[in-house]
């Protein structure tokens, strides 16, 4: 068996508030899939996510990785500027399952990502 | 108004957060500072991840660096993680019940450091010196506190280890004064008092 990765449009996020989109995402996780989202989490939904994740985590789901390029600051004039005209403040984020996940190494440009599935 | 509350105001009690990954020194450098000021450690340390797994305070340790008096409540926080696997302390010799009853307490735990999130004045985020610094949980800690405006001071610990490279950290988070001592051997800890008296609200 591969490893599964889907690639996600902010699109398929832009309808759905905080609580929904950590639920989205960690449903999608714990089937032992990687996501890469067509947008950075800003800091403050990434500790929202950790909180989420620890409430989940049970002998069968260990936790996640994830790394973000381009991190909002939540709030931040430019960012509310440029969804207040419609656009979109961009970025990169991957998350995974921390089983699956061997090393992630993040770069202020690049993330390296190094994924192994147990035997 | 800063100078006026600072003569005729009620000296402050800084809550002081120590924030930071599992393992980096939080507990051994609270311990250093409670220590040396109230004779009494904050808790326990230990080389098993997730020892502290809940918030352990020290109330009104009181500092003296250069002529000023900073009066303190430590909180020391249990590591901040994004994974925590029963399996990986079973590698430290646990029986599988324990381990698994230990990542129960140390998910709680992790949940309780983010919620106290918004009671610290200021914030110590620790990181230990011979590691990579520039990792997701660091920037989330220092991204949240930043959101929040909470004054930060990132502590470069673990200096005295041979393979220590504090200025990976200066490096990686400019923008926040860095200060970089050794917990374990009480070095440098006076700058780090200074850094508090200057960088606290």
């Amino acid at each position: 068996m591969g490893i599964e990765i889907e690639f996600i449009s902010s699109e398929m996020l832009d309808d759905k508030n905080e609580n929904e989109k950590m639920r989205f995402i960690l449903e999608k996780i714990k089937k032992n899939k990687i996501l890469v989202i067509e947008e950075s989490l800003s800091s403050l939904e990434e500790t929202h996510l950790i909180e989420e994740t620890m409430s989940q985590i049970d002998e069968k789901f260990s936790g996640i990785e994830v790394s973000t390029l381009k991190e909002r600051t939540s709030g931040g004039i430019r960012d509310r500027l440029i969804r207040f005209l419609g656009g979109r403040t961009g970025g990169l984020t991957v998350i995974g399952p921390s089983r699956l996940i061997k090393k992630v190494k993040k770069e202020p440009q690049k993330i390296l990502l190094l994924a192994e599935k147990k035997k | 108004m800063r100078w006026f509350r600072r003569m005729f105001g009620r000296r402050k009690i800084i809550r002081l957060g120590f924030y930071g990954p599992p393992n980096a020194g939080k507990t051994t450098l609270a311990n250093r500072i409670a220590m040396d000021w109230t004779g009494e450690p904050v808790g326990k340390v230990s080389e098993i991840p997730h020892e502290t797994r809940e918030v352990q305070k020290k109330e009104r340790v009181v500092v003296q660096t250069k002529g000023k008096k900073l009066i303190m409540n430590l909180l020391d926080m249990p590591g901040i993680a994004t994974k925590i696997d029963y399996e990986d302390f079973l590698k430290h010799g646990l029986s599988i019940d324990d381990a698994q009853q230990r990542a129960k307490e140390a998910t709680r735990g992790v949940i309780e450091a983010i919620k106290w999130l918004e009671n610290v004045d200021t914030a110590l985020v620790v990181m230990d010196s011979t590691k990579d610094p520039y990792t997701q949980v660091n920037i989330t800690i220092i991204g949240n506190l930043e959101a929040r405006n909470i004054p930060v001071i990132i502590v470069a610990n673990k200096v005295d280890l041979k393979d220590a490279k504090p200025e990976r950290i200066q490096d990686a988070f400019p923008q926040h004064p860095v200060v970089k001592v050794s917990g374990l051997k009480g070095k440098n800890i006076d700058s780090l008092y200074e850094a508090i008296a200057e960088h606290s609200r």
